[in-house]
């Protein structure tokens, strides 16, 4: 099959459609880091859907667009040095594929159509204040009342819960089993009276994240997917089906060479051409370890594609990428940070940073700091490859 | 018992500092609008000047304290551990240094009257405008931006480098100038100061030409001395919070601080913080000892914070995990202080380079 399929070809088509079908204000909030929200994300995603190319990763049957792993993984790459938003995951890479795989006829009529086309924003209510790296130990639990769950507890660390209309929880249905089994997954509208979110401000000052409450919140039985107490089992594929999202490298390297663009505007001059040096330097050892990445995330999409198992490259590419990323925003903290660091500012108070041309390389360079913490931390990486590694 | 930080020099104005510090920080973080926090600031800085912190260094004839910079350490150290968002680097050390020969000016300083912002020659720019000039007409013109301030402040401390150096003392409200006052991410407030044809009169002028210039290279390398006590103080206090924070955290039915990889990162912190608490000591010694600021020693200090300083706080938001990424605990607000202390008196790059051309010069 895939042989027939020309990927260069595939390749100019998609930058084509990139270059002429994003706008440019879209990719302008991408090029200086700016908050992509639902007002920035959602025509994009319009733009996509009415094109066919709303789902890359789905089936056809669902409005997929049926492409291989090699043809998502392109597009992919396209979308990232293009400036174009990757798209929103929650529904499309998260939920979505869950639903496809384990939801009900009547759950993939309901909820499928809103995901692809945009008009439904989801989250993800997993982690708790409890129940981080150890997730399995989540305290929210879900009594069951005829056809209803009653919901009770705390969601933490919730992005987006503030402008979505849906949080896929997980949520504990029974206290008797291995604490792994008594896991359900529930669809729950976050407009759902008893629920209350509250936003936490992140260390650049910005709102990404929530705190969601769950007072006695009543959610239909017919909201949870698949079996009772299989949440955790479905919570594991979508983590999978994740797995390969280290293999895109794209978005590393685009941001690599807008912090060489930005050494070279902010770095002019003899005044500066010792710093100059040493961050070009850094940059050049960033970029040798993102080209090794790059040529992995083409292995590892080999091996899906010729069925072959991955082993170790998912949490490798994980590591390694997040801290060179790491590596890239502290070199862009260190040409501007003399000049713009004491003038940054929490966003929504007094005034906008904005008065400040490049004041986003500050906020990015905070901001990365998540990187080796979320989407299973730096040390739960390690501890899964030297697992492996030593056989125990 | 957990590891507890020895501060860089101990005594009572150290604990009175810290304890200062911490109150202000646990206020300001219930406070969420910044007009509240403002007033609170200024409430904490009249209150700094009764008790006596803006005269420690100055000589007894003005009213001052005629502490040592023993003294002053030990306030930045203070100030460093509690996270006051206050320049107090610049206030009780670097303004009062080149004020030393102004006597008509040490007591309203001393008693908190004047609130002086320090404008150093090396001030950032914005793209569009330009450095601080004083044209032959005796007026100036330019802009400079991210400047600490203390609260509602009464004058501006203006450092003009160039062909004919010169310190200035402008009152605040001066016809020209005007200001854009904001609270920066660390909480401290700042300004962006503008100076359009301000019609400068010659008392204003407190001296020109080179001597100027070596005396305020000086000071700028006693606040980025002073800078890194506050600095390696912050890390001290961060150490022991991250350390209790993994005491106490359970995951996996354990506390985090059963997992070894978190063990030797902590370790790597303290080895971190120990080797810059030596170098600045050092430092702190040789400013002691002599006349002038030992500059090399201080250069090689501030160097070192850039690196140690970044590892320690960059550690301990990884320590914390998600919580490490909020404002929530006194711990993540002491790591954002610690990262912007590097940019402040010259950054990694602007000590390496001193050092670096110095050692050219020798060879
Ligand atoms: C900005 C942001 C957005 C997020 N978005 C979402 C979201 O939308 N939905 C959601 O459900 N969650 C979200 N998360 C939560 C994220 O998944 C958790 O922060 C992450 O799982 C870590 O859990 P924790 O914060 O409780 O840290 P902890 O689990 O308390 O970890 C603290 C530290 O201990 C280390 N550690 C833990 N266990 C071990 C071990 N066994 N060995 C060695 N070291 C260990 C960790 O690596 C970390 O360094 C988000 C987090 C952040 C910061």
């Amino acid at each position: 099959m895939s042989a027939a399929i020309d990927y260069e070809a595939f390749r100019t088509e998609v930058r084509a459609f990139a270059e002429t079908r994003c706008p440019p204000e879209i990719r302008a909030v991408v090029a200086t880091y700016r908050k992509l929200s639902r007002k920035v994300w959602y025509p994009w995603q319009r733009i996509l859907f009415e094109h066919g190319w709303g789902a890359p990763g789905w089936p056809k049957q669902y409005g997929g667009t049926g492409w291989d792993l090699k043809q998502r993984h392109i597009f992919d790459e396209v979308m990232a040095e293009c400036d174009c938003p990757p798209q929103y995951h929650h529904g499309l890479r998260h939920i979505g594929p869950v639903i496809i795989e384990y939801g009900s006829e009547e759950q993939k009529g309901r909820f499928l159509p809103g995901i692809l086309s945009g008009e439904d924003w989801w989250c993800q209510g997993y982690s708790e204040p409890g129940a981080g790296s150890d997730l399995a130990s989540l305290r929210t639990a879900a009594r069951r009342e005829g056809d209803e769950y009653v919901v009770e507890g705390q969601k933490t660390w919730t992005s987006h819960a503030h402008e979505a209309d849906w949080m896929y929880t997980l949520v504990r249905t029974s206290k008797e089993a291995k604490k792994q089994q008594g896991i359900s997954l529930l669809l729950i509208p976050l407009n759902a009276p008893g629920i209350t979110i509250r936003p936490i401000r992140t260390i650049d000052g910005w709102h990404h994240v929530n705190e969601v409450f769950l007072d006695q919140v009543r959610v239909p039985v017919a909201n949870r997917v698949g079996e009772e107490g299989g949440g955790w089992t479905y919570g594991k594929f979508l983590l999978e089906r994740e797995r390969l999202g280290g293999a895109n490298v794209a978005p590393a390297l685009r941001n690599l060479q807008r912090t060489r663009e930005l050494l070279a505007r902010e770095l002019g001059g003899e005044r500066h051409r010792l710093k100059r040096a040493m961050l070009e330097e850094r940059l050049l050892l960033a970029e040798a370890e993102l080209r090794g990445a790059q040529a992995l995330g083409q292995e590892a999409i080999a091996a899906v594609m010729e069925g072959r198992p991955l082993g170790l490259l998912p949490s490798v590419l994980k590591l390694g990428t997040s801290v060179t990323f790491q590596h890239v925003a502290e070199v862009a903290l260190d040409a501007v940070g003399e000049r713009l660091a004491p003038r940054f500012r929490p966003t929504d108070a007094a005034g906008p940073n904005a008065e400040a041309p490049g004041i986003e390389w500050v906020q990015n360079y905070m901001y990365s700091r998540v990187r080796t913490i979320y989407g299973g931390s730096s040390e739960v990486q390690k501890n899964v490859i030297a697992k492996q590694l030593f056989g125990s | 018992m957990p590891f507890t930080a020895t501060p860089i020099v101990a005594g009572d104005a150290f604990d009175q500092a810290s304890r200062i510090g911490e109150e202000v920080d646990r206020q300001l973080a219930l406070i969420d609008d910044p007009a509240g926090q403002h007033a609170c600031l200024r409430r904490h800085w009249d209150s700094l000047a009764s008790l006596g912190w803006l005269a420690v260094a100055m000589p007894e004839e003005a009213g001052g304290a005629g502490g040592t910079l023993s003294d002053l350490a030990a306030l930045a150290g203070g100030a460093g551990r509690g996270g006051l968002p206050l320049p107090i680097a610049s206030a009780c050390g670097v303004i009062p240094y080149l004020l030393a020969d102004q006597p008509a000016l040490l007591p309203g300083l001393a008693e908190g009257q004047h609130r002086i912002v320090f404008i150093p020659a090396e001030a950032a720019v914005d793209d569009t405008t330009d450095v601080p000039r004083l044209a032959p007409d005796g007026s100036l013109t330019g802009a400079v931006v991210g400047i600490e301030t203390p609260p509602d402040p009464t004058h501006l401390l203006l450092v003009l480098a160039g062909a004919e150096p010169a310190l200035l003392l402008l009152p605040a409200d001066a016809p020209g100038i005007s200001a854009r006052h904001y609270l920066r991410i660390d909480g401290r407030p700042s300004a962006d100061w503008r100076f359009t044809g301000v019609a400068v009169e010659p008392g204003w002028i407190l001296g020109r030409g080179e001597a100027v210039a070596r005396r305020a290279a000086e000071a700028r390398d006693l606040g980025a001395l002073l800078t890194c006590v506050e600095a390696v103080s912050a890390a001290g206090a961060l150490l022991e919070q991250t350390i209790d924070y993994l005491l106490n955290r359970m995951q996996f039915g354990v506390a985090l601080a059963s997992h070894q990889a978190l063990r030797h990162r902590v370790a790597e912190m303290y080895v971190e913080y120990e080797n810059l608490r030596g170098l600045v000591l050092q430092a702190l010694r040789a400013a002691g000892a002599g006349d002038g600021m030992p500059w090399r020693e201080i250069a090689f200090a501030k160097l070192r914070l850039g690196e140690a300083g970044r590892f320690i706080a960059q550690s301990a938001i990884q320590c914390h995990g998600g919580m490490g990424m909020t404002e929530a605990l006194p711990a993540i607000r002491l790591a954002r202080r610690i990262m912007m202390a590097e940019f402040e008196f010259g950054d990694r790059t602007f000590h390496a380079q001193r050092l670096l051309e110095a050692g050219r010069r020798a060879a």
